[in-house]
């Protein structure tokens, strides 16, 4: 493990461990620490960022880029949802104790997740985030939760028998699980079939055709802002990180034996079955979920290229994922509040009560389906032009046209919900609570820096693959 | 003059936020702040369109991957941002009446304005991939605009609108990722005089072809006639669809040298559209979709005279795009004129508005000889100098397919002039549009009268662009 960053992952585990004894005096306190063991978490490694991305002076950049971003994606949704959690009256829903402890508590495993150097640590830590969300899931105490909960548990714990042979045969032939020690040691047959298991186990915990099942049923039914959380970034660092680390080990090495085109098949399979399974929903959330099975494809695909370039566009995408079916999920969360109801048949004319979820929304859906200047078109187009560059050309036309797939679902999903005349069941509602639009304006905006200042942002990502 | 390149497209990108702030103070500001925001930017790319013809003038910031973003200043260019940003600032005058007892007036202005600025964008990119990024902005205006009207229907036009542009735009941005991997950049002043493979090319065309409404993309344009009639103007005269014949004669006529096959079949491929839809205008009843039939038949005029492969029709296709954008503007809005008055799009049960509503009937007159191409309106000559060039280049199924479709322009204009303004009344008393209404429409007929009479000046621009920048088909 890097120590550099340690303390982001320690003090959200000192907050959760405190909850449950301060919380007996008063509510408020609990939430206000929670936010407050984000805000300043966010605040100081965004400075860092921010920091380099607007002065351009890179040359006392010493630390892990790649580490540093992730941790600052991981506070980002964290804190996102924790804030709209605040206002989202929780209490009047879950046990506010237990809940805010387990969000902070997977907070600081992913931020151990992403400092991890071996894979073991790795793998303590992804079960760490598994045991949380299980638990998150339930958060509501419904029926539809407990059953996403049971359903998350069984459907993806063989990725964790996998994960565990794949270790333990790697540390039968190398005696070590670093990733360096693996990485500039010849890649032989034995290790392939291990990274392999541990592959698979990845593309399970992560959601990628054809291991999708679980994903639409586990996002549709738990407690809405942990859906956001766990479609934000909870699955995505459980999950697609590890691979993104496997493609840079891998990188260096000649041999692969046919990884690469496996990878790249699993990647255009879940962009496809992702794209046509969106359109067909009939239930928001589900929806989101298919589109995120969907966008899981497009990571797939550029980190089976095993390229440099491949692996910036991966990281890239990864973070714009986080931000915008952030968005979309907290405002799918703001309209099931409003409405009681997440069946897009039931919703219709949300535009003139919700002109705030509205437009956030189009911004996200368009960020996603990588119209420009927004930053999902430029980790779009580098995905295209890495796969290009590695000689897959159909693979890189193919996913190019399936955007417009992206596009079309989305479009029906903003006619149906926001567009159209207002139905009249609908008349009474309000748009969402100014305090639950903070977070969901604030990503969405930026979504739009970070598109418009591409070139900085690239300066800073840049440093990823150095 | 490197300033005023970028302030052209930045006032209006950046000014389209602005309104709805400017909202929150008063409806009137928006508005007067819309027109303000659309004169400037016509202000200086008339002040641009003076210094055209030197060399140089050039603004850009460095983004990685040769991804520039960067803007040029042409002939080429600053004529069309003329064009539009005319046409579009009469539109914008225009709406303050037509619009102000409709809903979303502010998302309205905000998009029109966008809608501009991104076309400034547009024309004077240097660098096919921010072309590519503010081409898709204007098709994100357009989904709005297109929609503005909340209805099932309006809302699925309008997803029909932007999933057929920007599926073209895909298309086109394989082409352009292609040209991209093959030069190392995209910066059109690098790539300037190189040959182009068909692949890509066929790919950029898909693009334009969508975005212009050319078959087999065509249907797209006469459904997103369920929008108001100031944002139909506006997509078919001033911005949309000329996107795509100015990106034609951009990327094929002044960067690239083109294989001649590739030229031929995007002569064929028009000429059948401008029959097609010569011939769907005739039998359509609905006074919108017969003048965007019309806008349709008559791009493909455009694109004969820039697809022909000579300078003389390259400069008559400039010109045509000049004389359409006026005329086309005006038709549209005597339409919503029309539209508003009698409540209904109808023709058959129109008739006789000629007594009741004079001047409008003079403008439509005025503008449909335009394009007819009767002499002296503008039409006329952009149409012979757009016949002459393809003739000359030895040719002649293509100009005869073409002849045909000019015939078939006469007809239908005639016919959907004697069923809206002559025969028997059938709606009881219409009135005249509003003063700003009507003054608009007269405004845009008039201009097309003098232009015609004063060709000397917009044909010696539109030669001398064409001798500079037109790089001609592939010698191979």
């Amino acid at each position: 493990m890097v120590t550099d960053f340690l303390s982001y992952s320690l003090i959200p585990l000192c907050s959760a461990l405190a909850i449950p004894f301060i919380s007996r005096k008063s509510r408020r306190i609990t939430e206000i620490l929670a936010n407050v063991t984000l805000l300043s978490g966010l605040i100081n490694v965004g400075y860092i960022i921010l920091h380099y991305i607007i002065k351009m002076d890179y040359s006392s950049f010493t630390f892990d880029a790649f580490t540093l971003l992730m941790i600052f994606t991981i506070y980002l949704v964290g804190l996102a949802v924790v804030f709209f959690s605040t206002y989202y009256e929780v209490e009047n829903d879950t046990n506010s104790n237990s809940y805010y402890s387990l969000i902070l508590i997977s907070v600081s495993a992913m931020c151990s997740l992403v400092m991890s150097r071996d894979f073991f640590t790795l793998y303590i830590f992804m079960e760490a985030i598994s045991v949380c969300s299980f638990a998150l899931i339930t958060s509501s105490n419904s029926k539809n939760s407990i059953e996403a909960s049971i359903k998350y548990f069984f459907l993806t714990f063989p990725a964790s028998v996998l994960i565990i042979f794949g270790i333990s045969i790697l540390m039968l032939n190398y005696g070590s699980f670093d990733f360096d020690t693996i990485k500039f040691t010849n890649i032989n047959f034995l290790t392939v079939i291990a990274l392999s298991m541990i592959i698979i186990g990845f593309l399970i915990k992560s959601g990628i055709a054809p291991f999708h099942f679980w994903t639409p049923d586990v996002y549709q039914g738990s407690y809405s802002p942990i859906s956001a959380y766990l479609a934000g970034i909870v699955t995505k660092i459980g999950g697609i990180y590890a691979i993104i680390k496997i493609s840079q080990i891998l990188y260096n090495s000649g041999a692969t034996y046919k990884i690469s085109a496996l990878l790249l098949f699993t990647g255009m399979l879940s962009v496809l079955i992702g794209a046509f399974g969106a359109m067909v929903q009939k239930d928001f959330k589900r929806m989101l979920a298919y589109s995120s099975i969907s966008q899981m494809g497009y990571i797939i695909l550029a980190t089976a290229t095993f390229s440099p370039l491949g692996i910036f566009a991966a990281v890239f995408h990864l973070v714009n994922h986080a931000t915008f079916k952030t968005v979309l999920f907290l405002n799918s969360a703001c309209v099931e509040k409003n409405t009681g109801t997440t069946n897009m048949e039931e919703l219709k004319g949300l535009e003139k009560k919700m002109p705030y979820t509205s437009w956030t929304s189009v911004i996200a859906l368009l960020s996603t389906a990588g119209v420009p200047p927004l930053s999902g078109f430029w980790s779009k187009v580098l995905i295209i032009i890495a796969l290009w560059q590695s000689g897959n050309k159909y693979y890189a036309v193919i996913a190019l046209i399936a955007s417009i797939l992206t596009l079309a679902y989305f479009m029906i999903m903003q006619k149906k919900v926001f567009f159209g005349k207002l139905s009249e069941k609908l008349t009474e509602v309000k748009e969402a609570k100014f305090q639950l639009l903070i977070p969901v304006i604030t990503i969405s905006i930026i979504i739009i820096l970070s598109g418009i200042f591409f070139n900085r942002v690239y300066f800073y990502l840049e440093k990823i693959i150095m | 003059m490197d300033k005023t390149l970028i302030l052209a497209v930045l006032i209006p990108v950046l000014g389209a936020f602005t309104l709805p702030i400017f909202n929150k103070i008063s409806k009137d500001l928006r508005n007067v702040m819309a027109v303000v925001i659309a004169a400037i930017t016509f202000i200086l790319n008339s002040m641009l369109m003076q210094s055209a013809f030197s060399e140089g003038i050039r603004f850009a910031i460095t983004f990685p991957f040769g991804f520039d973003f960067a803007f040029k200043l042409d002939p080429l260019s600053a004529f069309m941002a003329v064009v539009s940003s005319l046409t579009s600032l009469v539109i914008v005058i225009y709406s303050i009446d037509y619009i102000s007892h409709y809903e979303n007036q502010t998302e309205y202005y905000t998009m029109v304005i966008l809608f501009m600025g991104s076309m400034m964008g547009l024309v004077y990119s240097d660098n096919l991939l921010w072309m590519y990024i503010f081409w898709e902005l204007t098709g994100f205006a357009s989904w709005r605009l297109v929609g503005f009207f909340r209805g099932e229907k309006d809302v699925t036009k309008a997803n029909k609108t932007i999933l057929v542009t920007m599926f073209g735009a895909v298309v086109m941005l394989i082409g352009i990722i292609y040209i991209y991997l093959n030069n190392q950049t995209l910066n059109l002043s690098d790539l300037k005089a190189r040959e182009i493979a068909v692949l890509p090319a066929v790919l950029i065309l898909f693009g334009i072809f969508s975005k212009s409404a050319i078959l087999p993309f065509s249907t797209w344009l006469p459904d997103a006639g369920v929008a108001p009639s100031t944002v139909t103007s506006l997509l078919h005269a001033a911005v949309l669809v000329k996107i795509g014949t100015f990106a034609y004669a951009k990327i094929f006529g002044t960067v690239f040298y083109t294989p001649e096959s590739f030229n031929y079949a995007v002569l064929i491929i028009t000429g059948i559209t401008a029959l097609v839809s010569g011939g769907a205008a005739l039998i359509e009843t609905d006074i919108k979709r017969i003048i965007a039939y019309s806008t349709i038949s008559q791009l493909s005029f455009i694109f004969l005279g820039l697809a022909s492969g000579s300078k003389m029709a390259f400069a008559g296709g400039i010109l045509y795009i000049l004389m359409h954008s006026i005329a086309k503007a005006s038709l549209f809005l005597c339409a919503g004129i029309i539209e508003q008055k009698t409540h209904t799009k109808d023709i058959t049960k129109m008739g006789g508005l000629v007594k009741t509503m004079p001047l409008t009937a003079l403008a439509f007159a005025l503008s449909s000889f335009s394009v007819m191409g009767l002499p002296p309106f503008g039409g006329f000559f952009a149409k012979f100098i757009v016949f002459k060039g393809a003739i000359e280049t030895n040719d002649i199924i293509v100009p005869s397919i073409f002849f045909v479709g000019a015939i078939l322009t006469m007809l239908y204009l005639s016919r959907l002039f004697y069923k809206v303004f002559l025969g028997n009344e059938k709606i009881n008393a219409p009135s005249e549009g509003s003063p700003t209404m009507v003054a608009s429409v007269l405004f845009l007929a008039f201009v097309g009268l003098v232009l015609g009479v004063m060709i000397s000046y917009p044909y010696s621009y539109a030669n001398t662009t064409s001798e500079i920048m037109y790089m001609g088909v592939s010698v191979k």
